[in-house]
């Protein structure tokens, strides 16, 4: 099928859908949260004060808010997936105090959860479900922030073995004033099987009781002001063995789970938050006049409108779609669709914003009007949990190492010189720029997909194709070294990013039409904008990718980066510079 | 006698035509063997509710059945026995209960519920009187009344068929009763309908055909109106102006609630409601109006809301002749780009998509209302009203054009002097 770890057409279509009961009973939480979000939230004062009031904790820990995704045994709201994104949607109106959730539950106790011990989990549960205690995620140090396996925080082994002793520093811990909780990771030294010693990362629960933890001022940002980040020191904290999660050395595992468990929520915030926007900016849009017209009578206008709702459906689609595949029972794990609901969320969300505030004009710069909030509150979506280069990085190289375990046979065997293999490839080359016909089942008489959509679903299936025969030549010309071009890399990020943005739609679209959900037309209208723009782009990033291609800047980009960085300034002369 | 009583009987049993079928088909009724079997199923029609039930009339003294409790229906001398089932079941009001009561009732009579067709087909009949149609438990009550597994084809011949058609016809009515009222069957339905009669049966494809299009058309109507529609006249009255503005941004202002007052003098005084509605486009297009044209208060137009007729009445002016229309674009109305290209080129004629079909020239509509009633008194009330947001109206003529409500032509035909309303003109000028 494609190239990445694939999803057959099985898996993306029909678009996950919940029953009846699972409906009503989220509907019934929607209803409270949303009430308290509007009137007792005052993002404002928040964003000014730099903290969130303690009757705002309070009344979240009231609606159960802190304890999502535990399960009921131990006192939470044992959400699933869809119906934490769901939630995700409303509680994304304050950016600060989703980020606290978020890094509460999503991260903060996420260890806990996925790989805790029962004994753990029956011990510090609870307490957190019902926000008594807070919890926090301890990584980054200030040498190591994507870097996160060169952290320097040690944990000794005591002489009885029955403790550990942590010792460092982490900094830009959200939650770190107010946790009680902290799931910290520090490098042990492990003895292998073959008698050597290795530095290998464990992840710890620490509270605070255990002594040693001290946490520095709040610091100052630029937004998601009311969510307390400080740094934590630990000095000689004494850990006891029972609280390390999964076995000594296995942290970087649970570190890789927990983060990307967590990604696919972000879809829905975002999406939450662009359709509040719309809603305002709407408002404002058809009642102001300007030369005798409303604002929504002009073109450029209706333009930025049409971003903002294309954008926010392709969100909602790929978040609901990534939560319902995590949700059902058996399908392998969707790290990678996570990390392309995050990066194409945060860019859009990020997009979005801007056109709002650009719709309100001068007004939408005023601190009175929240759009300079939701602006830089959103800023930080690129930069948290896995920057988006970094995430580009961990699509394209997923879906290579996928790749190319299928493709490396053939490809070595055309290298050797094997004339069938060769011609094979040479027939399909010629095949291909002859215009082939492509079918993945899609379209057509038992086709999945809504003959509604039947031009956007050609239009996948044959980015999906030359997806496979790009990448396919990706991998014959540079092999492993292709984990060094990072321009290629990205291309092929943002190629897979769109393909599975526009499945999602279309299933989206699919399943609206078939039910005759309300404005399933308009539906049908936003797939089909967004497909013909992500086809296009994808064929322009593709073109790029061939070798010799007119398009590819690449030699051109790295030439002028490495004149600039050589000198670490701009090097042009001045334009009013003289030589005689 | 007993030829008569054969006949008799077996015309009874075959308003529970299945019996008769498995006859048919060989099972063992001794007593339905011979001629008189034959003869009856073609002596008997269709639907012969009422011919089964009079001649059973006949039957009275001799019938075989000993309980007089269960056999009052077949005795008391009503035409349709089972619609009698139900008057005698609700004992109070008519509701859920006393209906599912009557449903039992009949089940328990006999296990292999003769006349289960003419039952079900009474009980659809008194749904409505009992207000139990728009329930989808009743609808599965009643399918439970047919029994079970006795209709299903068991080889290829029953396949081909029909097999049953009197009651798959009945089937078919339940689920089209269902689909009249647009209540979505569930999977209590479907198990049922599969008990009954199998798969690729006539309800079942119904059944699917429901569940395939209900669906489809559930949220067709870019308009709904709401089931429930408010009582109150003031509300009714906002919610059916919205709908007619269909502007946002258009303001309802109630300018009289309704009240009755006694006076002073004992007199009754009563006021009706009068509200009314305006966007800000009006607001602008009637400040620009030249007060030398009148504007005129036409009405009552009816609005249908399912089965509710609410009146509004409209204040419009006449579409300005082509000299006075006001076209021209300062040039310096904007500062940054030119507004008005000092070109000589038009539109081409190929990229020009303005439609002239079916474009006619309307005069201007500044706002509308609904009132209690359609008097000149009232709308000028309105009217004063209109004059706090639109200063202009005191300057302009207004002209009543107003043809007879349903109200007036009621009270006209009441009142001795009958007068008929023709338009009338009122100049009203008043300085504020």
């Amino acid at each position: 099928m494609h190239p990445l770890p694939p999803r057959t057409p099985e898996e993306v279509f029909p678009y996950p859908e919940i029953s009846n009961e699972e409906l009503e009973e989220i509907n019934q939480f929607v209803g409270p949260v949303e009430k308290f979000f509007s009137e007792e939230v005052d993002s404002k004062k928040i964003d000014q004060d730099a903290k969130i009031p303690p009757e705002t904790l309070k009344g979240l820990k009231n609606l159960g808010l802190f304890g999502m995704q535990i399960p009921e045994e131990y006192g939470g709201l044992g959400l699933s997936n869809t119906m934490y994104a769901r939630l995700g949607e409303i509680i994304s109106l304050d950016g600060s105090v989703a980020v606290t959730l978020a890094a509460h539950q999503a991260i903060g106790l996420k260890g806990i959860l996925i790989a805790g011990t029962d004994e753990q989990k029956a011990k510090y549960l609870p307490k957190l479900a019902s926000g008594e205690h807070i919890a926090a995620f301890c990584l980054t140090e200030p040498g190591s922030g994507s870097d996160a396996a060169s952290i320097q925080t040690r944990a000794t082994m005591s002489e009885d073995g029955k403790s550990f002793l942590l010792n460092g520093s982490k900094i830009w811990i959200s939650n770190g004033g107010l946790a009680d909780i902290f799931t910290v990771f520090a490098r042990t030294e492990i003895v292998d099987n073959d008698g050597a010693k290795k530095d290998k990362i464990t992840a710890f629960i620490v509270e605070r009781a255990f002594g040693g933890v001290t946490n520095g001022k709040p610091e100052d940002k630029l937004g998601i002001r009311g969510s307390n980040t400080c740094e934590v020191h630990f000095e000689n904290t004494k850990v006891p063995v029972e609280n390390v999660i999964g076995e000594v050395g296995g942290g970087f595992k649970v570190a890789m789970n927990i983060l990307n468990s967590g990604r696919f929520s972000m879809g829905s915030a975002s999406a939450g938050m662009i359709k509040k926007l719309i809603e305002m900016t709407a408002e404002y849009a058809c009642t102001r006049k300007q030369f005798n017209k409303k604002l929504s009578d002009f073109g450029l206008i209706q333009e930025k409108f049409t971003l903002m709702a294309v954008k926010a459906y392709v969100m909602e689609s790929m978040a609901y779609l990534t939560a319902g595949m995590m949700d059902r029972p058996g399908v392998p794990d969707c790290s990678v669709e996570a990390a392309m609901v995050k990066v194409f969320s945060s860019e859009g969300a990020w997009i979005c914003v801007s056109e709002a505030l650009q719709v309100l004009g001068g007004l939408g710069y005023m601190k009175d009007y929240p759009y300079e909030r939701y602006l830089r509150d959103s800023r930080v979506l690129l930069i948290f949990e896995g920057t988006n280069e970094i995430l580009r990085m961990y699509i394209a190289l997923t879906g290579m190492q996928y790749a190319g375990r299928i493709l490396t046979g053939k490809i070595k065997e055309m290298k050797k010189g094997n004339v069938g293999v060769a011609l094979e490839i040479f027939v399909n080359k010629f095949r291909d720029s002859m215009g082939r016909k492509v079918d993945l089942g899609l379209v057509g008489k038992d086709g999945v997909a809504h003959p509604s959509l039947e031009e956007s679903s050609k239009k996948l299936e044959e980015n999906i194709y030359y997806f496979g025969t790009t990448v396919e030549g990706l991998l014959r010309r540079f092999g492993k070294t292709i984990v060094d071009e990072q321009l290629v890399l990205k291309r092929v990020a943002d190629v897979s990013i769109n393909l599975y943005a526009m499945t999602a739609a279309i299933s989206r679209a699919s399943r609206s039409i078939s039910i005759g959900l309300r404005n399933h037309d308009h539906e049908v209208l936003l797939t089909n904008i967004f497909c013909t723009e992500a086809y296009f782009k994808n064929n322009y990033a593709m073109a790029e990718l061939e070798k010799y291609a007119a398009e590819n800047l690449d030699d051109s980009i790295k030439k002028v980066a490495q004149q600039v960085l050589e000198k670490r300034a701009y090097i042009c002369s001045h334009p009013l510079e003289r030589t005689f | 006698m007993n030829g008569v009583r054969n006949l008799l009987r077996a015309r009874e049993l075959s308003a529970g035509r299945g019996v008769l079928r498995q006859a048919l088909l060989g099972r063992d009724r001794p007593w339905l063997q011979g001629s008189s079997c034959a003869q009856s199923f073609w002596l008997v029609p269709v639907r012969s509710i009422r011919s089964s039930a009079a001649l059973s009339h006949s039957e009275l003294v001799h019938s075989a059945r000993g309980d007089k409790e269960k056999d009052r229906g077949f005795r008391d001398g009503s035409l349709v026995p089972f619609d009698e089932l139900f008057e005698r079941a609700h004992e109070g009001d008519r509701n859920k209960a006393a209906f599912s009561r009557a449903v039992e009732l009949f089940c328990q009579r006999d296990v292999r519920r003769r006349g289960h067709i003419e039952f079900i087909n009474a009980a659809l009949r008194k749904m409505p009187e009992f207000g139990v149609e728009r329930d989808l438990d009743v609808y599965n009550k009643i399918l439970d009344v047919f029994p079970k597994e006795v209709f299903v084809p068991r080889n290829f011949i029953q396949r081909m068929f029909n097999h049953y058609p009197r009651q798959q016809e009945c089937g078919i009515h339940v689920l089209e009763q269902m689909e009249n009222y647009g209540i979505m069957p569930n999977k209590q339905t479907k198990f049922l309908l599969l008990q009954i009669f199998g798969e690729k049966s006539h309800p079942i494809r119904k059944y699917q055909r429901l569940l395939y299009w209900f669906p489809k058309f559930k949220h067709i109507n870019p308009y709904p109106v709401p089931a429930a529609l408010p009582q109150d006249p003031v509300d009714l009255a906002r919610i059916s102006l919205q709908r007619i503005a269909a502007d946002l941004s258009a303001k309802v202002t109630v300018y009289q609630l309704p009240l009755t007052d006694i006076s002073d003098a004992g007199k009754e005084i009563t006021q009706l409601h009068i509200v009314g509605i305006q966007s800000p486009d009006q607001q602008e297009l009637l400040a620009r109006h030249n007060p030398s044209r009148p504007v005129f208060v036409e009405g009552p137009f009816p609005l249908w809301l399912k089965k509710t007729c609410v009146y509004y009445y409209v204040l419009r002016g006449e579409p300005l002749p082509p000299e006075e229309k006001e076209e021209v674009i300062d040039s310096e109305r904007n500062f940054y780009y030119p507004m008005h290209l000092d070109l000589d080129l038009d539109r081409d004629l190929w990229d020009d998509e303005e439609f002239y079909v079916d474009e006619v020239v309307e005069g201007p509509i500044f706002a509308m209302c609904m009132a209690g009633a359609g008097d000149q008194a009232t709308l000028a009330k309105w009217i004063l009203g209109l004059q706090q947001t639109n200063p202009i109206l005191s300057q302009t003529p207004v002209v009543f054009h107003l043809t007879p409500g349903p109200r007036e032509l009621q009270a006209a035909s009441d009142s001795e002097s009958g007068e008929e309303e023709i338009p009338q003109s009122w100049h009203m000028k008043q300085e504020l």
